[in-house]
């Protein structure tokens, strides 16, 4: 350990901390620029400069590279380093005016202008060499570096040629503190940046990071198909910075074996994607895009911080048009159903969309609305009264692209008119799907679907949140089209179901289940396979069926199909269903 | 060996070759030939003389009778006089200006006979191509004796008790560092002999290898014996060609005579070097950086610590010295510690070699011993002011050295009285000036150069030097705002203050000492908008005397831009509009009727 006195505050530090770590364990704040903790230190920019006092001789050292010595007298705030930083700063402001970063701290250290004369009014490299240290040392790329010497230095592929080997891995932007890097004017490859998914691809999102706000658990994720480290073996930056050490690259999934009492499947639902509806654009459009990206438009939080905008051009949109059955009650595109939110959430967001857009005009195309819950129809009023929503009657047959404008071509069913409208943006309400994967996991659960994919309910009205599995219910979209009203009831519903089995000491069952008679059976497994809910099973040993009898339901199917006859229903035997023929009928 | 009765020294440093010296050489060959002297004298190529200047030199051995600006045409009378009839020929021996009279003894001319030489010991004795003629010189004797009869502690000891101090600009003491590499954990060690000798206008280590290679490979061989190393490598300029030829020779030939390579003496020590060719950039010359361009790298210097004694050539333990001091171990350890520590002063002691250039009567390369003044470096050796001119200011240590004024000539040159005036030892170049040198301009000179050599990396070097070229070419220009003197002064000391290596750390000495020694010559500038050496072209005005000029057509025909005007035999003018400055006019007009203002 290594005795050392900053701004007169004693501490004790490992050996080989730089003094700009020990500074900030006594919470000192030294600037910095070309320091990053994954890289080795620079020092080159020399902003982080403090004065350092040993055997009675003081200079001015680079905080972030010097390592602390026994005895060190450091002064983070002396005058003489105070001036000095100052000074750099304001150099480098000279240098790179347009730097945000450097606009900051020149403002913290007392700049309004520099003294300088400045070469480049839009100049934002600051030369700290991040960009060019993380590609060569880190990722081992080298596809970046200084070119020229002295004051005519700069960050440049080399012969300023794009670069061959240059993976478009996005370090250096990454790193880069002033964005001052473009991996556009760097490669001479093809530039495809991660987006987020959360976002619907409107912003991008680096390989390690959280999946969504308030995420459970909010922990961030890898994404291992794009990591550098699980491709190349370089980088591991985010091991380098995360403090805790919670990265672990050997991590694997694992599979966890629980034994549970009931299972609730809440799958929810996938939107039709916009490139299976070729009449609205199928996705040529950048302009036509499905309600749920507009949503992140929408969102106070979102990549636009809630500011409406085309993603063509970036410009408001003064016209908006939305779509309501964008597949759904259109059996041409397999969905004969109402998808059940669309005319509601539409209306919401037109009327968002006239809060953020005062001037704009919004027009929702439909073909009748339903607005069957507590508030709607009142909240469709609001939508045309106080935000001057526009409602057209009809479908839209068409959507083209006219002259940064798109066309909207439909008929209006009330007045048998064929309309022609022109909008700066169309929002689609696509159908919803049941999402993908669930067939498989429904397969699994021994759970029907209905015809479109949905998981089916053991009774449409009677037992809406059950499955003809015991112990198995399903809650929300998973089940059909639901807003979150509905949703929230049936789950609650499917709740206080679990809740009632598991307020039983005994499960009780169905007193009439398959029984077999062990001395006729052959071992066939004929009842093994048409037994839909896994409840028959051969003895391997024995080569006799055996009857789980929890999970019976007694259906019968397997005592039909037995061809021996050893498969049968307890208390309900062939022989017991004929004595009860022949009482019943013994008067006649 | 064949016995001769005399033996002619022909300079083959870079100075006199690029002079003809191999044309004389083969003339005198020729001429040797023809009078059947062939027996009896000996035509001998040697290292750089220093007395570049005079160049062609050669000098007649035993009887040190010194001949200079040699022509080819010159040679056949030469030979003739002074090789059969002994009779030595005035007419090309040295003739300072102030008498008339040639001195006919290299000894007795006052650029020599100040002069010490220990670096430069065997320059124009030897035939630096031949490794027998420095063994003859008591070459490689200092060796064997440090292998046979001191052990490795013993060797640094005498180094450290001799005081000598790194040549290469900061003047760490050598033993010193020895001692920290000796004592530096880790097996592989390197030693490195930096000849990158970047500095414009300084020609010592070049000089010194050309001259006598031999002095730094034996003392490279001493000093990896003291350190405990097994390999070692010269970084040498790709310009130096001729000194990179006699380095590789001599490389050979000492591994021929198995001084180099395993087993060196019979002992169980081994040895060898690799000789890395730099592509000369100054900054390269910079320790860190300079290891940086052996391992491959780009020539960039780094932060130390870590110093290169406890992490150098990849990360191993790495002793780095200049040429010149390499070329002192041999006679340090042969001759011991307190004879040299005998010369010098207090804290510098031995000699150093100079270049000596500028305005200057005697350019050329000297060794003297520490302590000279400048005065006696200047006037006995330098041999004045060219011209008649006032002496002004001597600039030392290189582009970042400081400029000493005239009234600091009786300064005594060493490490600490250098830079107690603001200036540095640097690695011993030396430029004169005279009353005709603007200080501004100078400052402005040396600081274009750091600026271009800057490596670019940290902050106050790269953007701080620009900075300071901007106002000082504003001040040339006649741009020059009050305080402008002052925020040079803030620039100059932060940059010195917080630049990563030592060539932003010493490149304000040509700003500050300008400044601190010749404040009355900015300020001229820039309240003035005067210039008072008239340099600084947009600060002065040519105009023609009416009284004195009297029409005699020069100035008119020889101006560049047109800008004289007037009639035959009538006074001329200067129309100041077409007017480039350039002094021609100046400098043609026999009448001095050309002013400028
Ligand atoms: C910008 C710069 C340039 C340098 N150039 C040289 C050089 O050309 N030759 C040299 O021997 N040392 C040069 N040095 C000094 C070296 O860094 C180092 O101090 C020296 O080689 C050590 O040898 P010494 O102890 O024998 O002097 C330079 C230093 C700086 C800061
Ligand atoms: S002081 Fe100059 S040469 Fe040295 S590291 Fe900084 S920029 Fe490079
Ligand atoms: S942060 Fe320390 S020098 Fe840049």
């Amino acid at each position: 350990m290594v005795n050392l006195k900053i701004d007169g505050q004693k501490i004790e530090v490992e050996e080989g901390t730089t003094i700009l770590k020990a500074a900030s364990e006594l919470s000192i704040e030294i600037p910095t620029l070309c320091y990053h903790p994954a890289l080795e230190p620079y020092q080159a920019c020399r902003v982080c400069v403090v004065e350092m006092v040993q055997n009675g001789r003081s200079k001015l050292v680079a905080s972030c590279g010097r390592v602390v010595e026994e005895g060190m007298v450091v002064k983070t705030d002396s005058e003489r380093a105070k001036r000095a930083r100052r000074l750099f700063v304001e150099l480098l402001l000279a240098r790179a005016p347009a730097s945000e970063l450097l606009q900051d701290l020149a403002r913290k250290v007392g700049i309004e202008v520099s003294r300088f004369k400045t070469k480049k009014e839009d100049e934002k490299c600051i030369l700290c060499g991040l960009c060019v240290r993380v590609c060569n040392d880190v990722m081992k790329i080298g596809a970046i570096g200084f070119a020229n010497r002295g004051a005519k230095i700069e960050v440049t592929p080399p012969f300023k040629e794009f670069s061959k080997v240059c993976t478009t891995c996005g370090a250096c932007a990454f790193v880069c503190p002033t964005g001052a890097i473009k991996l556009e004017e760097i490669t001479e490859n093809k530039v495809t940046p991660l987006l987020s998914e959360f976002d619907e691809g409107l912003e991008k999102r680096p390989c390690i990071y959280i999946p969504f706000p308030q995420a459970v658990p909010n922990k961030p994720v890898i994404d291992r198909e794009n990591c550098m480290y699980f491709k190349t073996g370089n980088c591991k930056i985010c091991e380098t910075v995360c403090q805790p050490k919670a990265i672990l690259y050997d991590q694997e999934d694992t599979i966890i074996e629980e034994d549970i009492g009931a299972i609730v499947v809440a799958t929810g639902y996938d939107l039709m994607d916009i490139s299976q509806i070729g009449e609205y654009g199928g996705g040529r459009f950048k302009d036509v895009i499905d309600a749920l990206t507009f949503e992140r438009y929408l969102a106070p939080a979102g990549p636009t911080s809630g500011k409406v905008i085309r993603p063509s051009d970036g410009k408001v949109p003064r016209e908006v048009a939305f779509v309501s059955c964008a597949g759904s009650r259109d059996p041409e595109h397999g969905v004969a159903y109402c998808s059940r939110l669309c005319c509601m959430y539409l209306i919401k967001q037109a009327m968002l969309y006239k809060h953020a857009v005062h001037d704009g005009q919004a027009y929702i195309f439909y073909i009748d609305i339903r607005s069957n819950g507590k508030g709607y129809e009142e909240f469709v009023q609001r939508a045309k009264e106080e935000d001057n929503v526009i409602y057209i009657r009809g479908k839209v047959s068409k959507i083209a692209e006219d002259n940064g404008k798109l066309r909207l071509w439909g008929v209006d069913t009330l007045t048998g008119e064929q309309i022609e409208l022109n909008a700066d943006m169309v929002v689609t309400a696509n159908a919803m799907l049941p999402s993908t994967g669930v067939k498989e996991l429904a397969s699994k659960l021994r759970i029907p679907t209905d015809s479109h994919g949905w998981l089916q309910e053991a009774h449409l009205k009677l037992r809406p949140m059950e499955t003809l599995t015991n112990g198995i219910f399903i809650a929300g979209a998973a089940q059909s089209p639901k807003d979150i009203t509905d949703s929230v009831a049936q789950a609650s519903g499917a709740a206080a179901k679990v809740l009632a089995l598991f307020s039983q000491d005994y499960i009780l069952g169905n007193p009439v289940i398959a029984y077999v008679d062990e001395e006729i059976c052959a071992g066939c497994g004929t009842c093994e396979t048409i037994c839909e809910y896994t409840a028959v099973e051969v003895d391997p040993l024995r080569n006799v069926a055996v009857v789980n009898e929890a999970l019976c339901e007694g259906c019968g199917a397997c005592a039909g199909a037995c061809p021996s006859g050893a498969m049968q229903h307890k208390n309900f035997t062939k022989k017991q269903l004929f004595d009860m023929v022949e009482i019943a009928t013994e008067k006649y | 060996m064949k016995e001769f009765r005399t033996h002619l020294m022909v300079c083959g440093g870079t100075g006199c070759v690029s002079n003809n010296a191999f044309k004389i050489k083969e003339a005198l060959e020729r001429e040797i030939k023809k009078l059947d002297l062939e027996d009896e004298v000996l035509v001998v190529m040697t290292g750089c003389n220093g007395f570049c200047a005079q160049g062609p030199i050669m000098v007649v051995q035993p009887d040190g009778v010194f001949y200079q600006m040699l022509t080819e045409k010159d040679i056949p009378h030469l030979v003739e006089e002074h090789l059969l009839k002994g009779r030595p020929v005035k007419k090309l021996m040295y003739t300072p200006s102030e008498k008339k009279k040639p001195i006919p003894k290299m000894s007795d001319i006052g650029f020599f006979s100040k002069q010490r030489l220990i670096a430069l010991r065997n320059r124009g004795l030897v035939d630096p191509e031949k490794i027998d003629e420095y063994i003859a010189r008591e070459g490689y004797k200092a060796l064997a004796k440090a292998l046979t009869l001191m052990s490795p502690e013993e060797i640094i000891k005498e180094i450290k008790d001799s005081g000598l101090r790194g040549r290469g600009g900061a003047g760490f003491p050598t033993g010193r560092k020895w001692e920290l590499a000796r004592n530096a954990p880790g097996e592989q060690k390197y030693i490195v002999c930096n000849a990158d000798e970047g500095d414009p206008g300084a020609f010592m280590d070049r000089s010194v290898i050309e001259a006598d290679p031999h002095s730094v490979l034996e003392g490279m061989i001493i000093g990896a014996r003291a350190i405990g190393t097994f390999h070692g490598f010269i970084y040498i300029r790709n310009e130096y060609p001729l000194a990179l030829e006699r380095l590789i020779k001599a490389i050979e030939q000492a591994r021929e005579y198995g001084l180099l390579g395993e087993k060196i003496f019979g002992s169980d020590f081994d040895f060898d070097i690799t000789v890395h060719r730099g592509a000369g950039a100054f900054v390269c010359g910079e320790e860190t950086a300079l290891m940086a361009c052996i391992e491959g790298r780009v020539g960039r210097p780094r932060p130390r610590p870590p110093y290169p004694a406890e992490k150098g050539l990849w990360g191993k333990p790495t002793n780095i010295n200049n040429v010149e001091t390499w070329a002192n171990i041999p006679l340090i350890i042969l001759r011991g510690s307190k004879w040299f520590s005998e010369i010098g002063t207090q804290t510098s002691k031995g000699t150093k070699v100079f270049s000596l250039v500028g305005k200057i009567n005697n350019t050329g390369l000297l060794e003297v011993p520490m302590g000279i003044t400048l005065r006696e470096i200047i006037y006995d050796i330098g041999g004045g002011i060219p011209g008649g001119k006032r002496f002004k200011a001597v600039q030392t240590g290189g582009p970042s050295g400081g400029c000493i004024p005239a009234e600091l000539i009786d300064l005594h040159v060493d490490y600490e009285e250098l830079t107690k005036v603001g200036s540095m030892m640097g690695s011993g170049g030396m430029v004169v000036m005279d009353e005709t040198t603007c200080m501004v301009d100078v400052a402005k000179y040396f600081i274009t150069f750091c600026m271009d050599e800057s490596c670019g990396q940290c902050t106050p070097c790269r953007e701080g030097i620009e900075r300071m070229l901007d106002i000082l070419t504003e001040i040339c220009e006649g741009k020059g705002k009050e305080g402008d003197i002052e925020l040079l002064e803030e620039l100059a000391y932060a940059i010195v203050d917080g630049s990563l290596c030592g060539l932003g750390g010493t490149a304000s000495n040509p700003v500050l000492t300008t400044i601190r020694y010749f404040r009355d010559e900015y300020e001229a500038h820039i309240k003035e908008k005067r210039c008072p050496a008239h340099v600084c072209k947009a600060l002065i005005q040519y105009f023609i005397d009416e009284e004195k000029c009297n029409g005699c057509g020069l100035c008119l025909k020889q101006c560049p831009v047109d800008a004289v005007i007037g009639e035959l035999k009538e006074p001329h003018s200067i129309d100041q509009a077409k007017c480039s400055k350039c002094g021609i006019c100046y400098e043609s007009c026999k009448f001095e009727a050309v002013r400028v203002e």
